[in-house]
């Protein structure tokens, strides 16, 4: 008997579990707070949550639906992630998937499932063009519009005819994705590229990549580095006296904790952004209010104020947008997935929605259409001062026209090798 | 009791000698065919069929093939997963002029090539000593996978994806393929690589395998010629490990960077192979569904009992437990699980008494 009013118990519980699932939006995140990259998944993870967190306490969800904003564990492996994304797809509304690998692999299934994936600032440079990439969005910006923007940012300071430019990269789909806008722009710009690969189990002891950097004297080194990578690189730069002020790397490679290693030694070394941890943006204090001093955060004072926790908060905030965004065109609160990838395609973050989000200076303003998955944000510099970044340039636009045609040629070419591939036949191609 | 044996009289040497020697065995396989071509697929989820059916099956294939080699032949191998990488890779490269199964089932042809290469020095050299010639095998095939650009057709990212392919108007591979098609393409190839393997192993050439793994002076003395023992052990074992490996990347994964052929891959094939059961071919699926099984069931348990527990600490203690149960069970049949059923078996034929 006690037997059966614990079943019945649990049974009531599981009901009302469904019926309270019912009410809210289902949005997984493929998280990785375990595994080798679990020190740089960490306080993105948390950035991201928290925002849900306090719109969830302060707002009641968005459009008047709580957000369950669910993390499934991946580890940062390819065969968890693929795990996750199946036991996830059926409820949920979009996919975030974290891991180049993972977008790899579920890249083609989009079309079938019908899922967006929201890939913020990584994936595949061509995902991009929307009419090709129905379901994928890499907003605010790729890694080729990282690429263009440190180019310009180089060239600002002095021509780059005849220079020297060391490209560090992670010997992987995530470390190679840049290369061939990186080549592209060397021959417009008559620098000399020399990619130096860094094997996934050499990252923690880059000793013969600086040799050759030593020996090569490149005037630049341009880094796209992951987890125990960019420590590694940080480390060894500064061992081998490499000039920090000549030192960039993508915005995977800007985190406080990896600089925190060198401290002063670090001062100098810069890294693009699409984000910017702002403290005195009114947000912080939302955050303090609503999930700090109630204990919902995971977090602590020291990492919520690095760049990567913040940058969690913008992703988050996108998604936010694009979910209130559907909701006030489809007129309910309880959008699906097709509903949620019209959202992300109409977004129109602007200075004045920053300002009202209280997230001014976090990150540019920009806009998505059904063609444009990527919105090409911009960015800031920004440079290591020894104990934290600041920021070190004015906006940064990447120039997307110069390499449109490349990326329409990736993307045709992705179509052509899944073939067959639905592309967006009613979206017309515009800026 | 279920394995009553009382009245099953063998009158002749072959049927001494049949594979089925207890009818039980041949009814139990039976069933578990039943359930695997039949109930399964019919019942199966989307989700199953992804995280559970298919790579149980696919690893268990990749861990059947090491065992012939480490198993039966005694050549420890530490290269695995690279010679699954060359099955991967080749497939890629023939698909563009053949049917993908047919492409597939070729596909071993070179792995069983180039674990014939690498299965040289095992001639001269025995247990740790090869082992570590396999390891070069290992790290060589992967930086080769990194540097050779041909053969991911110069894609800028160095990884392959599968297109979709059909084979007589069925979509095989690729996102447009369904689950349950690749499902059965699996275990048709797996089927009958197990049938192959039994009956192999059973056979002369088992035999010299096995002599050559218990005493190869011995086995030398009486007339086997150990180099022919040896190479057919890294050529059969390799083609199916470079099997298995297509099917990993084309049935189930649908892109793959060379990394993912790494060393932890190797380990885990062997963790499978030792886990099951070292010299038999049961082991490979046991040890395949505890390993790989086994985790994506924990993962599931909490939600089921309506638990609140955060993703990442139940993947801790998925961690913990699965390290636990192979401590455990190695524990108490260090010959694995295969090992294990044996005696539970044995046991059950003379029950109700004690031995």
């Amino acid at each position: 008997m006690k037997h059966f009013t614990k079943l019945a118990a649990a049974a009531a519980l599981a009901v009302s579990g469904v019926a309270a699932a019912a009410e809210s939006l289902y949005v997984p995140n493929l998280s990785y707070r375990t595994g080798p990259f679990a020190s740089t998944g960490i306080p993105l993870m948390n950035g991201q949550l928290d925002y849900f967190e306090m719109l969830n306490a302060r707002d009641g969800g968005i459009g008047g639906v709580m957000i369950d904003f669910e993390e499934c564990e991946t580890g940062y492996s390819t065969e968890k992630g693929v795990e996750c994304y199946e036991r996830t797809k059926n409820e949920a509304i979009v996919t975030q998937p974290w891991s180049t690998g993972i977008t790899l692999q579920v890249l083609p299934q989009t079309n079938v499932d019908q899922i967006p994936i929201l890939a913020p600032g990584y994936g595949f440079s061509p995902m991009a063009d929307g009419r090709t990439f129905q379901w994928a969005f890499n907003v605010p910006g790729g890694y080729w519009d990282a690429a263009d923007m440190i180019v310009q940012y180089l060239g600002s300071e002095e021509p780059l005819e005849g220079k020297k430019i060391a490209f560090l990269h992670l010997d992987h789909p995530y470390g190679k994705e840049p290369l061939p806008l990186l080549e592209a722009l060397a021959a417009a710009n008559g620098f000399e590229l020399l990619p130096i690969p860094v094997g996934l189990n050499e990252m923690q002891n880059q000793s013969s990549q600086w040799l050759q950097i030593r020996r090569e004297r490149p005037d630049y080194v341009v880094m796209w580095g992951w987890g125990a990578m960019n420590a590694g690189a940080i480390t060894e730069a500064v061992k081998t006296r490499y000039p920090m002020d000549q030192f960039i790397g993508v915005w995977w490679s800007g985190q406080d904790a990896d600089l925190r290693l060198v401290g002063e030694d670090g001062a100098g070394y810069k890294a693009i952004s699409w984000s910017y941890p702002n403290q005195d943006a009114p947000i912080q204090a939302e955050l303090k209010t609503h999930v700090v001093d109630t204990g919902k955060t995971l977090s602590n004072p020291e990492e919520m104020q690095g760049v990567f926790y913040q940058r969690g908060l913008v992703m988050s905030m996108i998604l936010a947008e694009a979910i209130a965004g559907a909701q006030a065109e489809f007129g309910t609160a309880m959008i699906d997935a097709t509903q949620l990838r019209w959202g992300l395609e109409n977004l129109d973050i602007t200075e004045a929605r920053l300002e009202e989000l209280g997230m001014q200076g976090m990150v540019p303003p920009f806009s998505t259409s059904c063609a444009n998955h990527t919105g090409h944000a911009g960015g800031w510099v920004i440079e290591w001062n020894g104990t934290e970044f600041d920021r070190a340039s004015e906006l940064l636009k990447p120039r997307v026209d110069e390499y449109r045609e490349l990326l329409a040629a990736s993307a045709a070419d992705y179509a052509e090798q899944n073939a067959p591939w639905a592309v967006n036949e009613d979206c017309n191609a515009e800026s | 009791m279920l394995y009553r044996t009382a009245g099953q009289f063998k009158t002749t040497y072959r049927a001494d000698q049949a594979l089925f020697p207890v009818r039980q065995d041949a009814f139990l396989l039976g069933v578990i065919l039943v359930f695997a071509w039949v109930i399964f697929p019919m019942t199966a989820s989307e989700f199953t069929f992804q995280t559970l059916l298919i790579p149980i099956l696919i690893y268990s294939l990749a861990a059947m093939g090491l065992n012939i080699l480490t198993g039966y032949a005694g050549q420890l191998s530490l290269g695995t997963a690279a010679f699954m990488g060359v099955g991967a890779y080749a497939c890629y490269k023939l698909i563009e002029v053949m049917d993908p199964i047919l492409a597939i089932l070729a596909s071993g042809v070179f792995s069983a090539g180039i674990g014939v290469i690498f299965g040289i020095p095992s001639l001269r050299i025995k247990g740790f000593y090869l082992a570590i010639a396999t390891l070069a095998a290992q790290f060589f095939l992967v930086w080769l996978f990194e540097k050779w650009a041909w053969l991911y057709n110069y894609n800028a990212s160095g990884a392959i994806q599968v297109p979709n392919l059909d084979t007589f108007g069925i979509f095989v591979t690729g996102p447009q393929a369904t689950s349950m098609t690749q499902y059965y393409v699996i275990l048709g190839i797996v089927t009958v690589m197990t049938m192959l393997c039994i009956n192999l192993t059973r056979g002369t050439l088992g035999r010299t395998w096995k002599a050559t793994r218990d005493m190869d002076i011995a086995a030398e003395l009486i007339g086997i010629n150990l180099m022919r023992s040896k190479l057919t052990a890294f050529a059969i074992s390799s083609y199916i490990v470079g099997v298995a490996g297509a099917l990993f990347v084309f049935m189930w994964r649908g892109a793959a960077e060379p990394n993912l052929f790494d060393i932890p891959l190797s380990f885990q094939i062997l963790f499978i192979a030792i886990i099951g059961g070292l010299g038999s071919i049961l082991g490979n699926y046991l040890g395949a569904i505890l390993i790989v099984g086994l985790p994506v069931v924990l993962n599931t348990v909490p939600g089921l009992i309506g638990l609140e527990i955060k993703s990442a600490t139940v993947e801790h203690i998925n961690v913990m437990i699965v390290g636990a149960l192979i401590v455990f069970f190695l524990i108490i049949e260090p010959h694995g699980l295969a090992r294990l059923w044996a005696l539970i078996r044995e046991k059950l034929i003379i029950w109700p008494f004690p031995h």
